[in-house]
């Protein structure tokens, strides 16, 4: 302090860009675990994760990335859908001309839309493959059980945020996608009816099913899916991590772990006297802490494992790097070279043959044409029951943390099956069916 | 380490892609097309200010918005035709030419200047030339992607446009269509085109079925008050043509039409597009009460006495023989009214022109809403032509009257086969022909089918004539030796009494074994109907129904019509009692006496429709 | 010891080398990018075509303004004004708060706070701070005066017809 007071005007000018960085980021880069842990610990958007993760959370093979890049896909879809609001009307007479606007007028706005439009897609597949990756390893068992129930949610939520933005270009694919979307959620008894119309605003897509969708779609669920995540993020830490076989917990016989060997000690510490660490920090990398104790709960396996966590400075950061930059790279890839459709202005009198409706619901549409109310809602229904139901069925806690572990054979084959009948229907809808629901050869 | 790798080579990506969508940004055609501009224009500026002036501009999107059309017209057009509007650029190399100015769009000219009758700045381009006012690429601008609805007008075509019409598509006259939105008055001398068009409108019947708002009424096919907003050219020329090409399930004729007709055709029905610009709703509706007026008007000159010179007259003017033939006039699509006179009687000719289906239940005869007097001078007229061919011979009778319908090598394809339903026999099928005897046939003959567009031969042919044309067609098509006909054995009469019972019994088989072909209101048109030739029999056809014997009912049934698709039940476990039951059923659907409609109300035929369905009460009818 | 040590040294310099390499490479990436998305947002948020009224216009011909004319194109908010063979336009928004000005005998007077303009333009009363400003006209090759918006000229700058 007195050092300070003594330094010149001219010398704290010459420090001024140095002292705007150290107030901003405390931590210079990090050389100790104590750096490692408290760079972790003090900067606002790296405290969301641990500060020592599991070797076997960074394992590529194992996660492939699939959460984050759901969650990247999002952000990007936030920035860019925000961006395109800049220029886009919901009104029926003007969405489509704003349209043509940013193909051809607006800078970058054509790019924007196929970022935005791509991203969506990528969206609603990375979310889906997500989920295939938690089932498959085995990852919903307890104690993630209401982690799992979240992340049916957000697919849920994903899709109808993809849905509803599907009908703001406001051309005949989009008119027509979302009339039949729409019909097939009329198919639900007793509410069907009464959803459509309070979704549409009217008995017909037009003006009112515009806004409407146009408020779900930039305010309602963005917001709703932010708090999910939120939660989602926040519950993986609570719930102990990602998962991971039981052999990695297991105690080695021959080394014992001794009880003051603690993984996030360090930070708790930084966290109630910064000044007294920062001055024990040159004899700090051999030192041990213990846990305040304060937390309860499945995560403090303190003590009686063994250390296999890695810092997350910058283990897990770098790894989140790359999987954000692999996610941007590839959207701005197919941005590149793949323009967004964008079909003739809506034409109310003239559906197009055959009217499709967004490819992550031609499943149902396919299911819908063999019966209205067990492809349109019934099997979906039961499905999406299910899939809330699963970690509360399923509860024997083996074979977690591995791919298509031998002891959940049963459980794999049939949430497989269930996966490739809805893949296989969702190709015939696509690519199989013409003019008329006919079956049709796409070569 | 692989991770660090991994890092840097993918934020290169990054980086490159970011470069590329940077830089693709700039160096926009319009801007070097604008740059071009500038320095022409330089070279040809006569004083300093005007030099300096251009200096100063730089590269931007110009753009005319235009309101007064209805709607708002954004044409950026102007950003590459920069010079469409500087007389100095006369002749020039497109996109740097100026619009050539035209006494014919009324452009005048005043002390060796020019002036523009359509300001661009109150016009815009698009409002006579389509195409897509807000692009900036000719792609999109010019309206050639497949997925704009206005393409330039007679400049353009689209990729998926048919290969054989792409040419016929483009040239200027086109644009006819969109001058017609404003300058609606009949012959205007910049709308020639769609002045023919309409005249086509009428000689060629169109509007006997098609409705286009103050011009005509038809009901029988699609609205086209508003063609000319839904659907582009190729469409319109394409389905004139061929009017199965986008609908495999129109019923529209394919008429005789040459290309220019129907490129007049084309630009008319392209410039109906609802409301024109020059139109307000007010003065549509004025309009409106004018026709009427007229109307009322001129009822009273419609019903001068009847007499057959205003009928051959009237059947010149409202087009007849745009399907009909008569004498050498021919449409190729209906049938020969040359002899009409003689076939039928005045009776059936006022009822049928008062509504077709009456007398023949499947026409595709539109109800023409003429006034009865207008129906008798033709009926008279018709009537005056009562003279008998003069043909002798079996061929010469048969080339005469039948091939018109049953083709000329009797396969039942002649000219209008398509439009008759039901269709003609295809005499060549002797399966069927060496099946039924020959009184059949000469009863057919002689008497005609009732409820078909068979005639009665009776009148213009003797006996020995109709044996002649038959012994031609059995001899010439048949080919096949006659043998014995196999008479299987039914009884004479239904043996089994019709009371609710029996047509009840009668209905559960007919909906558990008929339907696929025959269809659930029994008319003939089941899902299996339009794969079958010929088609399954009709069997509301009243007319027809009631003229069959119970005899041929049961064979027909029991042991099936050979040559058709029609099975013989009898193999499938039906008895002579289930037929009893099925023929009260559909005796009954027939069993109300078709009333001679007096009244040209096609919901009077519906009413009777309903009526007659007997099965309302059951559940399975519904 | 310290000679079968020193490889060892050296591949961690090495290693060392390529690391920093590869991380300034990474960050040259990022830090491009970053900059040109920074450009790109900058540029797209600036509108390239106005959906209002274009700045640069044309009037019509010469003659539609006969000598002493004096008019007020409201939804243009330029006074189009002729004096014998030269013309010249003046921009009617007021430079006090943008209200459109009024065409008065004496000049211009503003309806909102009552500031008045000679008929050049110049402030003579009210708390308009300057005078209305005069913008380029000039004659176009299709004979039609232009007016543009974007270039204001000295008062009392006329174009000859």
């Amino acid at each position: 302090m007195s050092n300070q007071t003594a330094t010149s005007p001219w010398k704290s000018l010459v420090q001024l860009p140095e002292n705007i960085w150290r107030s901003i980021f405390r931590n210079p880069l990090p050389s100790s675990d104590l750096g490692r842990a408290s760079t972790s610990f003090t900067n606002f958007f790296l405290h969301l994760h641990p500060v020592k993760v599991h070797r076997n959370s960074l394992r590529a093979a194992f996660t492939l990335g699939l959460g984050l890049i759901s969650f990247f896909l999002f952000m990007i879809l936030v920035v860019t859908g925000i961006l395109l609001m800049f220029y886009y009307v919901p009104s029926t007479t003007q969405a489509y001309d704003r349209m043509l606007d940013l193909r051809g007028t607006v800078a970058f706005g054509i790019f924007l839309r196929n970022m935005h439009r791509w991203s969506a897609h990528g969206m609603v597949a990375a979310v889906f493959l997500h989920m295939c990756r938690v089932f498959l390893t085995g990852s919903y068992k307890p104690p993630r059980e209401f982690n799992w129930v979240l992340g049916v949610f957000l697919l849920l939520i994903t899709l109808f945020l993809s849905f509803t933005g599907y009908l703001l270009p406001w051309d005949q694919l989009a008119f027509w996608a979302i009339t039949v979307g729409t019909s097939i959620a009329s198919y639900a008894p007793l509410i069907g009816k009464e959803v459509k119309f309070i979704l549409l605003g009217d008995s017909t897509v037009g003006q009112e099913a515009l806004l409407r969708f146009y408020v779900l779609h930039v305010a309602v669920l963005p917001a709703l899916l932010s708090l999910l995540v939120a939660i989602h993020f926040w519950r993986i830490r609570k719930d102990g991590g990602l998962s991971r076989p039981e052999e990695e917990d297991a105690l080695p016989a021959e080394a014992p772990m001794t009880s003051v060997e603690v993984v996030q000690g360090p930070a708790v510490v930084m966290a109630t006297s910064p000044a007294a660490a920062a001055a024990a920090a040159p004899v700090l990398q051999k030192r041990q802490y213990g846990i305040q104790g304060l937390v309860r709960g499945p995560f403090t396996k303190v003590g009686n494992v063994p250390d296999r966590s890695v810092f997350a400075w910058p283990n897990l950061f770098m790894a989140e790097l790359v999987v954000f930059l692999i996610t941007v790279a590839g959207v701005l890839l197919v941005s590149l070279f793949f323009n967004a459709p964008l079909e003739e202005p809506v034409n109310v009198m003239h559906p197009p043959n055959p009217a499709k409706a967004p490819w992550y619901f031609l499943g149902l549409q396919e299911q819908v044409s063999y019966s209205a109310f067990w492809g349109g809602v019934g099997i979906p229904g039961i499905e999406v029951l299910l899939l809330l139901l699963v970690p509360y069925i399923d509860r024997k806690v083996t074979g977690v943390g591995r791919w298509f572990a031998r002891e959940r054979l049963l459980a794999n084959f049939l949430f497989l099956t269930f996966v490739i009948t809805n893949v296989i229907l969702i190709i015939i809808g696509t690519f199989f069916r013409g003019p008329n629901w006919e079956f049709i050869s796409p070569w | 380490m692989s991770t660090r790798v991994t890092l840097a080579v993918v934020s290169f990506v990054v980086l490159i892609v970011h470069g590329i969508v940077f830089y693709d940004q700039f160096f926009n055609r319009w801007e070097k097309h604008q740059t071009a501009y500038f320095e022409q224009a330089r070279s040809l500026a006569k004083t300093d200010a005007e030099r300096h002036a251009l200096d100063e501009r730089s590269p931007r999107i110009e753009q005319i918005i235009v309101t007064q059309f209805g709607g708002s017209h954004v044409d950026r057009c102007t950003t590459c035709h920069i010079a469409s509007d500087d007389p100095r650029f006369q002749g020039h190399a497109e996109p740097l030419t100026s619009h050539p100015y035209s006494a014919a769009l009324g452009d005048v000219q005043n002390n060796g200047r020019w002036e523009r009758r359509h300001k661009f700045t109150d016009f815009g381009c698009t409002i006579c030339h389509d195409g897509q006012g807000r692009g900036l690429e000719v792609f999109d601008a010019h309206g050639a992607d497949v997925f704009w609805p206005s393409p330039m007008l007679g400049y353009v075509t689209q990729a998926n446009w048919h290969a054989e019409y792409k040419p016929k598509l483009t040239g200027k006259e086109y644009m006819q269509a969109n001058c017609a939105q404003c300058h609606t008055e009949e012959n205007f001398p910049g709308t020639a085109l769609v002045q023919r068009g309409r005249q086509l409108f009428f000689e060629k019947a169109c509007y006997g079925c098609h409705r286009i708002e103050g011009l005509s009424t038809g009901t029988l096919g699609p609205d086209l008050s508003d063609v000319g907003k839904k659907f582009k050219i190729n469409y319109l020329w394409e389905h004139t043509v061929n009017p199965r090409a986008f609908q495999p399930t129109s019923f529209m004729p394919k008429f005789d039409l040459s290309d220019d007709e129907i490129k007049a055709l084309t630009v008319f029905l392209k410039s109906r597009r609802g409301i024109n610009f020059a139109e307000t709703s007010l003065g549509q509706y004025r309009a409106r009460l004018q026709q009427a007026k007229v109307e009322e008007t001129s009822k009273p000159m419609a019903s001068a006495a009847p007499s057959p010179a205003r009928g051959e007259q009237l059947m010149g003017e409202r087009s007849c023989t745009a399907c009909h033939r008569l004498g050498d006039k021919d449409g190729h699509i209906a049938p020969d009214l040359s002899y009409e006179g003689l076939i039928r009687d005045e009776d059936w000719m006022m009822a049928h022109f008062r509504e077709p289906k009456s007398k023949i239940p499947d026409s595709i005869m539109p109800v023409f809403g003429f006034a009865d007097p207008d129906f008798r001078s033709i009926s008279a007229y018709l009537k005056t032509r009562s003279a008998s061919p003069a043909l002798k011979t079996g061929e010469e009778i048969y080339k005469g009257l039948c091939s018109r319908c049953h083709g000329e090598k009797g396969d039942g394809k002649g000219v209008t086969y398509l439009y008759l339903d039901p269709a003609p026999r295809d005499l060549t099928k002797a399966a069927f022909m060496n099946s039924k005897t020959e009184d059949r046939f000469l009863q057919s003959l002689k008497s005609g089918v009732p409820g078909t567009s068979m005639p009665p031969w009776e009148r213009l042919l003797t006996e020995d004539q109709r044996r002649a044309v038959l012994a031609y067609v059995f001899q010439t098509f048949v080919k096949e030796p006659r043998g014995q006909i196999k008479e299987h054995k039914v009884p004479e009469q239904n043996p089994i009494a019709s009371n609710a019972d029996s047509i009840h019994r009668g209905e559960d088989i007919f909906l558990q074994r008929c339907t696929g072909c025959h269809g659930r209101k029994a008319d003939g048109k089941g899902p299996n109907s339009l794969d079958i030739s010929p088609r399954p029999r009709n069997l509301r056809n009243s007319f027809f129904i009631n003229n069959v014997p119970d005899k041929r009912l049961f064979d027909s049934i029991l042991y099936g019509v050979q040559g058709t698709a029609m099975p013989s039940w009898i193999d499938y476990g039906l008895t002579q009692n289930d037929v009893g039951d099925l023929i009260n059923f559909v005796r009954s659907l027939n069993s109300q006496k078709v009333s001679p409609p007096s009244e040209k109300s096609p919901t009077l035929t519906s009413q009777a429709v309903k009526q007659e369905v007997p099965c309302q009460s059951n559940a399975k009818c519904k | 010891m310290k000679t079968p040590a020193k490889p060892a040294i050296e591949e961690t310099g090495d290693a060392m080398t390529r690391r920093r390499a590869l991380s300034w490479l990474s960050g040259f990436g990022l830090f491009g990018s970053a900059i040109i998305t920074v450009f790109s947002n900058l540029i797209f948020i600036k509108p390239r075509a106005t959906y209002g009224q274009p700045n640069r216009f044309s009037i019509g011909r010469p003659d539609d303004f006969p000598s002493g004319a004096r008019v007020s194109l409201d939804e243009r908010r330029v006074c189009i004004v002729r004096e014998g063979d030269k013309i010249a336009a003046i921009s009617t928004t007021c430079t006090h708060l943008g209200c459109i000005v009024a065409v008065a005998e004496t000049g211009f007077s503003c309806p909102c706070h009552g500031s008045h303009y000679d008929q050049d333009g110049n402030v003579t009363g009210g708390p308009a701070p300057k005078a209305l400003p005069w913008f380029q006209v000039s004659l176009a090759p299709n004979g039609e005066v232009e007016v543009d918006k974007d270039t204001e000229i000295e008062a009392g700058s006329y174009l000859r017809v």
